[in-house]
């Protein structure tokens, strides 16, 4: 609008100007009829335009500088690409020239012998051509006859078809024709096996062929080579092809047929490399291509796409030969590397790593007990209290190595320390005794609430009383509930979760020591078993608290009665087995129906405190106040792994370890208020 | 537990230990403690021997960090503090004490929360030494139990604070507990003494007249 005022001003003032300029320049303006709003117009009209062009190129500019850097990305990506490949070609390289110094002082000597072996049984004409070229050439051709017999045994073991082999042998032939060339420098293609194309192997070949020595003594160094490679893949295939699968997965880049002419060779000729110049001979006549081809073979048999590389540090001769080495060398390699792959995906899966940390306890924590489905565990500690810990609820820190997790609830009741805990079967309540002898019945609450909550009375949930000490010992039966309990005054309760009259049945053991622990007998249906610090351990019926087998413990005279304590006895969920920890540092295995010792083996630096079976009955992870925790595989009684954890106060340190029931996780309890969870 | 043949002493409460032999180890000598727990266990030491002896309990040795020796005994003040609880936990009831209150003038918010709170006593309680044990453990604020960093030296004070509050309420409101508690542990007088020695709370907080041994007190009890 402005515009247009001015506009219009300015026609106002030049209109009588314009007016008559127009009238004087009426033609010339009838054919360009300018007028300032007209002018206007256009100049606006050009502007929106070159507005729109500009926003266009704008965003073309964007897209082709997307498009750059897309395209820049893909470029490094092959060129990573291509240096892994020339990586891997130069391990290859290497590896090719370790093998061929082995397998030249393995072949040199028998070289000259297969020389002679071969001719006279399979083409006797060439005999007399042949011997001599053999014997003249042999010194200067060993390691490279040695090496296309390799070469072709290898060909033969993936199965390299036959096609293949006339294909390339006409055109190494055809070259052969035009071109002498050097062998010797073919040998480093072999090596070269990773990701070789068939593209280019031509050029190989070529380049190759380039290379050779005079043709005759070509052909005559075909044909040696050629029977004695025939030998070899004869004595190969006579073996069986096995696909190394391992090699097949250690080399993922390579082609298929590189690929295969790997990993069969690699088992074979780590057998066979002795054996191949020994074997007798049947001939194949498809091999017969073999050995024109074996000139270029080692280029030609794809075995060194990347043999240009080879080509300059090749210079060893036997490129057979080397191949063999290599391919045992590969086989070793791999073989090894797929083995400790192998292994350390198995070391991985068992190896277990801190996770979380639980801490909140003021004084050591004695017992810990893990819910049977969820990821909670609950704790019972010197400190007088339990708490509840959802490991889903950790604390946000720094460090990330190990997560701190905080208590959801805090069961306060016990006057004293809190020495042992149970859990249901369900998950929905706990016991926990005490230094004050009592039984606490505690409602879990759920494992979400807010730590910061009302109180809520409804959790405490009574209490057993009975015992007249400290009660160390408590296990809990799924299917009888029923719970089992032992204490410092020498006795050992069960005890019906019906509130109405819980305590079922009192045992008195007095005459067998104190109770240490308790654990029903799993494997049978009506029987407990109970350690005591007497180092005596006694199977009892439920029904009837007679003892029914006692395990035999009377093994060493002369050591001092407390070293003989028996500190946690653990029943194996599915065999007769009984596991008892020491305070001798022994672990000690029982047969429970003979009682008589299975197995005893010193486990700790220092007296096994707690003991614990995983569900499967695999396993077995015992603590100890030397700091430290172990797994055990329990067929084999090995150590799989130690775990050194928690920290000493005064001579205690680990008191109790868990499994969880249904998820990889154990737990250890410490003397130094802390609970450890590892996955 | 002494091992007559090798002469070397166990400081531990094997399994079976009847109640009365907990804790039976000859003592150990400040110095010759080696492990990382020292302090707590020379702490823990000398209450066994005797928990009316405050001056000894609360003297540390000479050579000790104050900021970890403080630590220490706030640590196990919070855990004998439980006992106190537990004790309360049947008594307090939300109904009865509906405020965190000690004489009239105050009424304590709770600060476990976002915003503060006005618990009742119980969960007043219960709040303020789940919050103490959380935070006097927590890996941010006191990483090391051998070392205390400067900054988190002033959360002991606020711990302090918060916790004697429990004492005033139990002393004012629950005063037969309170009684029984003080005569088995005296925990209230060390606490005090603690405090002021090591001014981690102003004389004005200091409502419980413990110190005072025969008067009634400023403040009105109310039962």
């Amino acid at each position: 609008m402005d515009e247009a005022s001015s506009q219009n001003q300015l026609g106002g003032s030049a209109n009588p100007a314009g007016v008559a300029n127009r009238q004087n320049l009426e033609e010339p303006s009838q054919r360009i009829q300018y007028s300032i709003p007209g002018i206007l117009h256009f100049i606006q009209h050009e502007w929106a335009r070159f507005e729109m062009e500009r926003s266009q190129w704008e965003l073309e500019r964007a897209e082709l500088q997307a498009k750059i850097a897309f395209l820049n990305g893909e470029r490094k990506g092959q060129e990573n690409l291509k240096n892994d490949l020339v990586r891997r070609i130069k391990m290859l390289e290497y590896a090719l020239k370790q093998e061929r110094a082995k397998y030249h002082k393995l072949k040199y000597g028998t070289d000259l012998v297969q020389g002679d072996m071969n001719p006279p049984v399979e083409e006797g004409g060439e005999e007399g051509r042949v011997d001599p070229d053999a014997i003249l050439s042999t010194n200067t051709n060993v390691s490279w006859k040695q090496s296309r017999h390799l070469l072709r045994q290898y060909l033969q073991e993936i199965g390299y078809t036959d096609t293949i082999i006339d294909l390339r042998s006409n055109r190494v032939r055809s070259l052969l024709g035009i071109d002498g060339g050097g062998n010797e420098e073919n040998h480093n293609s072999t090596p070269a096996m990773n990701g070789s194309d068939t593209t280019k192997r031509q050029p190989d070949a070529n380049r190759w062929n380039v290379t050779k020595k005079t043709p005759s003594c070509l052909e005559a160094q075909i044909q040696d080579a050629e029977r004695a490679v025939i030998d070899n893949f004869e004595f190969l295939r006579s073996e069986g092809m096995e696909m190394d699968d391992d090699d097949d997965e250690e080399e993922p880049e390579e082609e298929e047929d590189v690929h295969r002419l790997k990993s069969p060779k690699v088992p074979k000729v780590a057998l066979d490399v002795d054996d191949v110049d020994g074997e007798s001979v049947d001939l194949d006549p498809d091999f017969r291509f073999l050995p024109d081809v074996e000139d270029t073979s080692p280029g030609v048999l794809g075995f060194g796409p990347g043999s240009r590389r080879v080509y300059g540090p090749g210079g060893e001769e036997d490129a057979l030969e080397g191949l063999g080495e290599l391919a045992q060398l590969t086989v070793t390699n791999e073989a090894d590397a797929t083995y400790d792959i192998s292994s350390t995906k198995e070391n991985f899966r068992k190896t277990w790593t801190a996770k979380y940390t639980l801490r909140s306890h003021f004084d050591g924590v004695r017992a810990l007990c893990f819910h049977p489905q969820e990821p909670t565990l609950i704790t019972a500690s010197e400190d007088a209290t339990l708490k509840l810990w959802n490991l889903q609820k950790t604390v946000p820190a720094k460090k990330s190595a190990s997560l701190d997790v905080e208590p959801v609830y805090t069961f306060r009741g016990h006057l004293g320390s809190v020495l042992c805990l149970a859990m249901s079967g369900d998950g929905d309540k706990c016991y926990s005794g005490g230094i004050d002898g009592t039984i606490r019945i505690w409602n879990i609450p759920s494992s979400n609430i807010d730590p910061y909550d009302s109180y809520d009375p409804c959790v405490v949930g009574g209490s057993l009383s009975g015992h007249t000490d400290a009660v160390w010992g408590l296990t809990y039966h799924g299917q009888r509930q029923h719970l089992l309990s032992c204490a410092a005054d020498s006795t050992v309760r069960l005890w019906s979760t019906d509130a109405r009259s819980p305590l079922l049945y009192t045992y008195a053991v007095e005459k067998d020591g104190i109770p240490t622990s308790v654990d029903f007998v799993y494997e049978s249906s009506n029987q407990f078993v109970c350690s005591f610090n007497t180092a005596n351990c006694v199977i009892f019926d439920l029904e009837t608290g007679k003892p029914v087998t006692r395990l035999d413990t009377e093994t060493e005279q002369g050591s001092s009665s407390i070293s003989r304590q028996i500190n946690r006895v653990v029943s194996h969920p599915t065999l007769p087995l009984t596991i008892t920890g020491h305070e001798d540092r022994h672990i000690r295995f029982w047969d429970n129906n003979s009682g008589r010792l299975v197995q005893s083996m010193v486990a700790h630096l220092d007296s096994v405190t707690s003991l614990a079976v995983d569900p499967n009955g695999l396993y077995l992870l015992s603590g100890s106040h030397d700091c430290s925790i172990r797994l055990w595989q329990l067929d084999s009684k090995q150590c799989v792994q130690e775990i050194t954890a928690h920290r000493k106060k005064f001579d205690e340190s680990i008191f109790d370890v868990a499994f969880h029931p249904s998820k990889p996780f154990i737990a250890s309890a410490g003397a130094d208020a802390l609970a450890k969870v590892f996955v | 537990m002494k091992m007559a043949d090798q002469n070397v002493v166990l400081r531990r409460n094997r399994p079976g230990t009847k109640a009365e032999n907990f804790y039976r180890w000859c003592d150990e000598a400040y110095e010759e403690m080696d492990s990382t727990l020292v302090v707590q266990q020379y702490i823990q030491q000398t209450i066994r021997l005797d928990h009316n002896n405050i001056d000894t309990i609360l003297n540390a040795p000479e050579t000790q960090d104050e900021g970890v020796w403080k630590y220490e005994h706030l640590r196990q003040f919070c855990m004998e503090l439980n006992g106190l609880a537990v004790r309360l936990q049947g008594e307090c009831q939300p109904s009865t004490c509906t405020q965190m209150t000690a004489t009239e003038q105050w009424i304590f918010l709770c600060a476990a929360h976002k915003t503060p709170k006005e618990c009742p006593a119980i969960d007043y309680t219960r709040h303020t030494l789940d919050g103490a044990a959380c935070l006097l453990n927590s890996n941010k604020y006191f990483p090391s139990r051998v070392s205390i960093k400067e900054s988190s030296v002033a959360k002991l004070g606020s711990v302090c604070r918060r916790v004697y509050r429990i004492f005033s309420h139990a002393y004012f409101h629950h005063r037969q507990i309170f009684d029984e508690f003080e005569s088995e542990t005296t925990l209230c007088r060390r606490f005090t003494v603690f405090v002021t020695k090591y001014n981690l709370m102003s004389r004005d907080n200091l409502i419980v007249p413990i110190l005072e041994d025969e008067s009634a007190g400023q403040g009105e009890s109310e039962a």
